[in-house]
């Protein structure tokens, strides 16, 4: 494993939060990272929906269970945390 | 012997130039440090402004300015405002001292080289005067504050924040180095006598002048209107040297030049002065919303300096009264929710009274930064201090260094702007910063904000207390809830009932 540092805009907060997570992790699990610093903190949380990740650059919205290295992300690079149904 | 009167004469002594022989003109005045721009000597000598002081009538007047500053404070100085005033305003006053103190003090430096390298003789005498002003004004801003040493550690970050790596500290010297240090002597008239000084310098001294007598506060009032006076007539130097490039066809250029600057002073004070005026002065002093003062004094005053010199508003010019309405309010969430990272005690402003204000000077805003205070005081009021506080750092914005932030809540906005250039991948709170960059990448692109410094290793441990420590806070410097959360209390009762 190695923690890759990814740029956290999660829906409702005014600022993007730098976060580091594990690139073996799934995007579940970097979506987990991500709220930590920011829902409950600035944003409310909404218990009836999860967090998906979506790269902010094309709108490409990741498999829940795809790896972070998979995604080809480049460091500090950008991802939206978007409340979504399903 | 009858003397000339001053109206007769001033106009030749202050054009006095002269026609070098010995030494070729380019060797006087190389181009880098002057900027003339091809427009040739004669043409400089043009340069004209309104206050046409000598150096007699100026070491007169400023002696009685001193005089009358000095007397203020000394009258004063038993009554002690400063220990009994309300602690948001103490925070306004920290704030200030910090950001600009030394500043002007580099500003000195901005005006000498106007004072030797300006092709324009009138540039020169003003700017012999403008130097020493600057001095004046550091001296002032340093010795004023420092009374208060004794008070809190706090306030000897008017001395210390500059020379610190404090994040505010490093977007304020990354912007005034821009400005000040690292260009010619018509680029430094235009960006720093006339974008910055005419346009928001007037605002910051005059409209918190105006706060400051509000809160009785007349020390501080007097002081900064007193330095307000020499701004504004050393702020004249860019709208005579900016009607020497426009009759000389060099408009394009000037424009250019301000809007660059006009973006990167506005991003600044949005940091600065919006939670200043919105936020820390208590609610019954507040004389004017700070949009209300940008209104007034740059979409009002300089716009009108702006149209009379052939110049257009900044491209950008929309965007920029849009972000009238989120800016400074972001970035208040992010200053008060990062607080042991500045030197001073944010005051959070969000009272129910103070709310209410808020709504009506912004309409929508208790749904958007509303909802980021909900949260925010909803732990307070549960006592879970521990979420009030950050465990990581926000991205910052690689031209103004200071956090990337939008709008929260029901209008949610919040962006990144990103640009990869030789390979390096660079980070921007609006397209107008990444504008700026690709304008001049050279200029910037070896600059490393806090974020490119904490991944590069140089901030050890890279965690918050590691970032603590590179900053240069140390306990009792770092920043608390200026009022230890009273403004809760109301939300605290309503909850136990
Ligand atoms: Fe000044
Ligand atoms: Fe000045």
């Amino acid at each position: 494993m190695a923690m890759f540092p990814i740029a956290s805009n999660v829906e409702g907060d005014m600022a993007i939060m730098v976060v580091m997570v594990d690139d073996e992790g799934t995007m579940d699990e970097v979506a987990k990272a991500c709220a930590y610093h920011s829902v409950g903190r600035r944003v409310a949380p909404r218990p009836d929906k999860i967090l998906r990740v979506r790269r902010s650059s094309t709108g490409e919205v990741y498999p829940r269970d795809m790896r972070l290295k998979e995604a080809g992300l480049l460091p500090t690079e950008c991802v939206d945390l978007i409340f979504s149904d399903a | 012997m009858t003397s000339l009167k001053q109206d007769e004469y001033y106009d030749l002594i202050r054009g006095v130039n002269w026609t070098p022989k010995y030494v070729p003109e380019e060797e006087i005045f190389p181009e880098e440090m002057s900027g003339s721009r091809g427009i040739p000597m004669a043409q400089w000598e043009a340069f004209d402004e309104p206050y046409k002081v000598t150096y007699g009538d100026y070491v007169q007047t400023q002696r009685e300015k001193d005089a009358g500053v000095y007397s203020v404070k000394a009258g004063l100085e038993r009554a002690n405002y400063v220990k009994t005033a309300d602690p948001g305003w103490v925070s306004t006053l920290q704030a200030h001292y910090g950001a600009l103190a030394v500043a002007e003090y580099a500003a000195a430096t901005a005006e000498a080289r106007m004072a030797r390298f300006s092709k324009a003789p009138g540039n020169r005498v003003v700017a012999t005067f403008g130097m020493l002003d600057e001095m004046r004004h550091g001296q002032l801003q340093l010795f004023f504050s420092h009374e208060h040493t004794r008070l809190s550690r706090q306030w000897d970050w008017a001395h210390k924040a500059l020379y610190t790596n404090e994040w505010a500290a490093i977007a304020a010297r990354h912007m005034f180095d821009d400005m000040m240090f690292t260009r010619d002597a018509i680029s430094t008239a235009i960006m720093l006598t006339f974008a910055f000084e005419t346009g928001f310098t007037n605002m910051q001294f005059l409209g918190l002048s105006a706060d400051a007598a509000e809160a009785g506060d007349h020390t501080f009032s007097n002081l900064i209107s007193s330095i307000q006076t020499d701004e504004s007539r050393h702020a004249q130097q860019g709208g005579a040297i900016l009607k020497v490039m426009v009759d000389n066809g060099k408009i394009d250029d000037a424009q250019h030049m301000i809007d660059v600057i006009f973006w990167r002073t506005w991003k600044l004070f949005s940091v600065l002065t919006g939670p200043i005026m919105d936020y820390y002065t208590p609610l019954e002093h507040r004389k004017q919303s700070f949009k209300e003062f940008m209104e007034e004094w740059i979409i009002g005053q300089f716009v009108r300096q702006l149209d009379d010199l052939g110049l257009k508003k900044p491209w950008y010019w929309d965007t920029f009264v849009a972000d009238l309405d989120q800016a400074h309010h972001a970035i208040h969430v992010g200053v008060w929710f990062y607080r042991p990272t500045v030197w001073w005690n944010p005051a959070a402003g969000a009272s129910p009274e103070e709310r209410a204000w808020l709504e009506q000077k912004y309409p929508g805003w208790n749904t958007t930064f509303g909802r980021t205070w909900d949260v925010i005081t909803d732990n307070i009021v549960r006592g879970r201090l521990n979420m009030t506080l950050p465990e990581t750092l926000p991205l910052l914005c690689n031209m103004s260094n200071v956090p990337i932030v939008g709008t929260p809540g029901d209008k949610w906005n919040t962006k990144d702007y990103p640009l990869v250039y030789e390979g390096r991948l660079y980070h921007f709170g609006s397209p107008i910063d990444r504008w700026c960059f690709e304008q001049e990448p050279e200029r910037y692109k070896g600059h490393m904000n806090f974020i490119d410094r904490v991944l590069a290793g140089l901030v050890q441990p890279p965690d918050m207390a590691g970032a603590l420590a590179y900053m240069g806070l140390a306990p009792g410097e770092m920043g608390e809830d200026a009022h230890d959360y009273a403004w809760a209390a109301a939300y605290q009762r309503k909850a136990a009932e």
